[in-house]
Formats: C-alpha cells, structure tokens, sequence
C-alpha cells in the first residue's frame, strides 16, 4: 500500500474537493434545465423550441460531462492517496483544461443557441440550423479540449498504476489466472480503473476522429459525409463514456465497501475473467443505438445485441453478488455512506437492466423512439452514479461516525431517492405509453390520449424533481457543515489493499 | 560555441533535401493527391524533426509554452490537410512552399517540446494527430465528389485509404509506446 505523508493527503484532499464543489455547484444547474425541459413538456411553460433545443444540449452534454468528470476525480483521490502517486499539478491542469471546456459549452448553447443534442447528430450541426456557425465550431473545439483534458488524464492513472504493478497484464488481473501464487495482491479498484479507463482510451479515439471531421466540415462547409459512420464514430465515444463513468463509481465501491463492513474484498479468478469480458464487450456494446439505422450491416445489429448481454452480465452479476456478500450478516451500521452505495448499486442493477431489455432488438422496435430511453440512463446515472458520487462526498465530509449519526443527510438521502425514482418512472410509464422522446412538447401530436398522456406525466415529473432538489440541498447542507467545521484526515484505509 | 565541419554539412544537406522537395520534384509532387499529402508534406515535417533531434539539445521550452507549441503544430496540420488549403497549394505554388516551412518549423520545434514535456502529453499528442489523420482520410474517402480541382477522385480516394492506415498505424504505435513505457518501473 502506498504511504503517503498527511500534507500529501491534505492537498489531494484539497484537489478532489476542487472537483467536488464545482460538482456542487454545477449539478443543480443542469437538473434546473431538465426542470424547465419537463414543465415546457407539460405545458407549465413556453421556452420554445429554438430554447428547448438548446436546454436539452447542454442538459445532455453537461450531465456526462460532470458526472464522468466528478467519478474521475474521486477515483483519482482514492488511487492517488492508496495506491500509487498521482501529480497533483497535471490533476489541476486536467481540471483547468476541463473548465475551459465547460465553459465554451455553456456559452455556445446558451448565447450562441447550438441545439444539436448531446451526440450532434449528423448532419445536424450544420444543415438548416437556426443558430450562427460560430456556436457549432465553438461547442467542436470545446468538446475536443474536453477529450484533450480527460485523455490526459486517464494516461497519467493507468500509466502510475502500471509503473506501480509492473505492466497492463498485471494491471487486467492476468496473473491470477495462472498456476503460480501471485506475487502482489491486486486491489479490485485498480482492475476496475484499468478496465474502465483504457478501454476510454480506444473509445476517446473514435471521439476525436468524430470531432475532427466535425470540425472539417465546419470549416469546408461543402463536405458531406457518411451519417452512419459519424453515429457509429459519435456512439461508440458516447456509450464508452458513459459505461466507464459508473465502473470508475464501481470501483469505488469496491474500495469504500469493506470499510464499512468489516471484510475483505480481494481480486480472484472470477472476479477477474468477469470484469476481463467486461473489458472486451463493452466496445462492443453500443451497437444497441443503431438499430434503428437500416444502413447498419445485419451482423453488426445482432453483435450488438449479444455485446450489450454480455458486457452487462457478468461485471453486474459479480459485483451484485459481491454486494450481498459483503453484507450479509456483517452488523453493518447503516449510515449514509453505505447506504447511498446500496442504494447506488440497485440504481445501477435497475437501469442496467432496463438498459438490456432495451438493447434486445425485438423491444427496441418498439420503444427505440419512446421515453423509455431517457428512463434507463436516468435510472443509472441518477439513482447510480450520482449517489455513488454523493457516497463519496459524504467519505469525504464525515468521520466513520458521524455519518452514523447524520439523520439530515438521511432525510436528504431518502427525499432524494424517493423523488428521483418517482421522476424516472414518469419516464418509464411515459416509454411504455408510446410517449416519443426528443420532443419538445406533445401539443403537435394528432393523437389525443398521447399528448395528454405526455402532458400529464412531464407535469408529475416536475413535481418529482422539485422533491429531488429539496433532498438534494438538505444533503448540501449536511456535507458542507461538515466541511466548514473541518475534517482533515479521510477514514481508515480499505481493508482490501 | 564553435561550428563544427559535420553541423554545416548537416545544414547543408537538409537545405539541399528541402530545395530538391520544394523546388525541382515540386511538380512531381503535386501531380498526384498521394504523392502531394502523404509524401511532400510528411518529408518536410520529417526533414524538420531531424534537424530538431540535432540542433534542439539545448532549447529548453517550458510546459505552457510546450502545450502552445503543440496546439500551433497541430492546427498547421489541420489547416494543410483542409481541402480547400490542399487545392490552393497545389495551384498556388508559393503557397505550397508556405506549407513546406511550416511543416519544417513544426518538426524542428516538436523535438524539444517533446523532449521536455510529460509522457502524458507526448501520447495525448500523437493520439490527436492519429486522430486528425483517421478524420481527414475518412474525409477524402467518404465524399464521392471531387474534393480537390487539382487532382481526380481515383487519387482522392487512394490518399483516404492510406490516410487511415497511416492513422491507424500511428495509433497502434502509440497505445504500444504507451504500454511498453509504462511496463517499465
């Protein structure tokens, strides 16, 4: 295990905190745009569709951003304090490039109105828009700074953690695969950030080929390209970023867990061929978005249908079972922070599963098109991925103890989790009602039943995420009390390093 | 410091490679889309990088102006691989020669800047010029309408094909760079 000095742990401390207040910050703000989004859906509100647009970008693209931004980073702590040194100074340049980033996002969709959606569609950025040419090209060059930033950051963690372990091999877990006794105990979380991470790596290349012919076309406004290849180029980037954002959260879980339960959770066989076909088909996994896509060869519709099987099963299944092992009969102390991991990993296993059924191609014709889509990545990344990153920030805050006792931040937890689940299945009722998705209100929709259906349920969601904000600030203000009062040094290391 | 006899023949004949690349094999070069992109262009870069793996030794460049440098070298290669700069070049011969000391700067100030910077930043540099170079081959074999006036859509198409594999290549290369570099504690 590593050992590092308590001014090191200090400023890495100090670091992921950085992260995490701008994640506090920045989080509210894009859930206030779904907000406006649902209460524009449910005729509370006229944004407009020019604004609704707009809204949706940079709803979409901020919340993957920040979400893999904000798992990053607090993967980034628990490796850089346990496991091998991270330099703090690239950290904050990663964090800087990323600011910058976010920046030019917010100002292309907000001031210069670019309303493309998150994956920018082709040709969709450039044909018939309704906002100037400078917005498209900044929100390019924002994105691939983004990338720029994330990339840097990913080498510098997998490149640490292989100095460290001697190599990718030992990093995937492949010693434990042989018959000689291993040398050096592998950390799950290690496995989990180099499966995570690098597969990023592949994925960020596709992103930035994708960004590059973007930005040729923006320059060379003459150029016309292959749609279908920029949606395979755009969804691999996409897919990848998002699968990898909650097994970097995983990860964590894997490490944070066993503090509260008293027991190991060490690297073995299983665990390892598990989470090695993760590794494999989780490149091939985002197939399921092309269904709908004629062009598309056969063969790669059905890859995608058996890729998104088997990328979701055995990681999920392992680590589900590893959950219920690492509970059961432990007398754990249901404090916050296990609890939101709990939670978290129900999130996960919800939204993964309705993610599956939506990649099996005889549902997906039915609900491609329908609100059932945005149900299961809320589900995951909402109930997942956010309460991961609130486990993580209540880690941080609170003692051992403390967040035993903290009957505010459960009330938060509970308010929150109530009204995130009640929102999401605005979502889910709404898929399987038909209700389309991408629509920025239902009014155009010649059939009654379905625009009221839509109406009504973007209204209720509404509601839902009133009672989500609530359980949010009351949480805010459990973690930054803590804060203010000062905790300096993080609770006992993992048991399982 | 004195100017040893090997220096200037070392200057000398890369002066004579890019005269011969940019004077009299000009119009070689520029007969064909091929030989023009993945040729002229990558010999004048390449001609730059030696003179920097020799002159560069002393020229430390700091961090923030490393990353300023490696913005200004991939944006000339951006900029040298957009069609309209490509037909313009071939037609405008001064402006292809623009290009040629463009690319032999950007190879002469690659070599100290990655020579002083991160392992970080050398990967994410060649990951974004494998990436730049995928783009514009997909680009030149994607459009099925003439891109360049200069030359014919055959070319065209033939310039994208081996664009990728160089990409792919150069991305190959860089994730086993990466890997080897980083087995090594």
């Amino acid at each position: 295990m590593l050992q590092l000095n308590s001014i090191d742990i200090k400023k890495q401390r100090k670091f992921v905190l950085v992260w995490g207040i701008t994640f506090l910050i920045v989080f509210p703000l894009l859930i206030t745009l779904g907000l406006l989004m649902r209460l524009n859906q449910g005729e509370e509100i006229q944004l407009g569709m020019d604004r609704f647009y707009t809204l949706m970008t940079l709803h979409g693209l901020g919340m993957a951003g920040v979400l893999y931004s904000m798992a990053f980073a607090a993967l980034w702590y628990l490796i850089g304090t346990r496991h091998t040194k991270l330099n703090l100074g690239l950290g904050y340049f990663v964090y800087f490039v990323v600011l910058l980033g976010v920046i030019g996002l917010a100002y292309a969709t907000l001031i210069g109105k670019f309303g493309a959606g998150w994956y920018l569609l082709y040709p969709l950025p450039f044909k018939g828009t309704n906002w100037p040419a400078w917005s498209t090209g900044l929100s390019i060059v924002s994105l691939i700074l983004l990338g720029v930033a994330w990339i840097i950051g990913i080498l510098h963690v997998v490149y640490a953690l292989a100095k460290e372990y001697g190599g990718l091999t030992n990093l995937l877990g492949w010693q434990y695969l042989g018959k000689k006794n291993v040398q050096r105990e592998l950390p799950p979380i290690v496995m989990i950030t180099t499966i995570s991470l690098v597969p990023g790596l592949i994925a960020y290349l596709a992103g930035a080929v994708f960004l590059f012919m973007n930005l040729f076309q923006h320059f060379e406004p003459a150029l016309s390209f292959d749609a279908l290849l920029l949606k395979n180029l755009a969804f691999f980037f996409g897919h990848t970023l998002v699968n990898i954002t909650l097994y970097c959260c995983i990860g964590w879980v894997y490490a944070l867990l066993p503090e509260f339960t008293g027991r190991e959770w060490k690297t073995n066989k299983v665990l390892v061929y598990s989470w090695n076909a993760t590794f494999v088909f989780i490149l091939f996994a985002y197939f399921h978005h092309l269904y709908m896509d004629f062009a598309q060869p056969l063969a790669l519709q059905y890859a995608g249908q058996f890729a998104s099987y088997l990328s979701a099963i055995p990681a999920t299944a392992i680590t589900m079972f590893g959950v219920i092992t690492q509970l059961y009969h432990s007398k754990i102390k249901w404090g916050i922070i296990p609890l939101t991991f709990l939670i978290g990993v129900a999130g996960w296993a919800i939204g993964g599963f309705s993610a599956v059924v939506d990649s099996t191609i005889a549902i997906n014709k039915v609900l491609h098109n329908t609100l059932w889509v945005p149900a299961h990545f809320h589900t995951y990344m909402l109930t997942g991925v956010v309460l991961f990153i609130f486990g993580f920030l209540f880690y941080l805050s609170h003692t051992k103890e403390e967040q035993e006792k903290d009957k505010t931040a459960k009330i938060g937890f509970w308010l929150f989790v109530i009204g995130a689940h009640c929102f999401i299945a605005t979502f889910y009722t709404g898929g399987m009602n038909s209700i389309p998705r991408r629509y920025a209100d239902y009014k155009g929709i010649p059939i009654n039943s379905t625009h009221t259906t839509g109406a009504l349920l973007a209204q209720i969601a509404a509601i839902c995420i009133g009672l989500l904000l609530i359980g949010l600030f009351i949480m805010y203000g459990s973690i930054f009390n803590k804060l203010r009062k000062g905790k300096n040094i993080p609770m006992v290391p993992s048991t399982n390093t | 410091m004195p100017v040893k006899t090997s220096d200037i023949i070392f200057i000398l004949t890369i002066l004579v490679m890019s005269w011969l690349i940019s004077f009299p094999m000009n119009e070689w070069f520029s007969e064909t889309m091929p030989r023009h992109q993945i040729l002229q262009l990558p010999a004048m870069l390449v001609l730059g990088i030696i003179s920097g793996v020799r002159f560069s030794k002393h020229i430390i460049i700091g961090f923030a102006w490393g990353i300023a440098i490696l913005i200004f070298i991939l944006s000339s290669l951006i900029f040298w691989m957009l069609p309209h700069s490509i037909d313009y070049a071939v037609i405008n011969t001064p402006f292809n020669r623009l290009m040629h000391v463009n690319m032999l700067i950007s190879g002469f100030l690659l070599i100290p800047v990655l020579r002083n910077t991160l392992s970080e930043i050398k990967i994410i540099f060649l990951g974004m010029l494998s990436a730049m170079v995928i783009a514009t081959g997909f680009t030149l074999l994607s459009y099925n309408l003439l891109l360049c006036s200069s030359f014919n859509i055959e070319q065209q198409k033939e310039a994208g094909l081996q664009l990728v594999i160089i990409g792919l290549t150069v991305f190959a290369s860089t994730i086993f760079i990466f890997f080897r570099g980083a087995g090594r504690s």
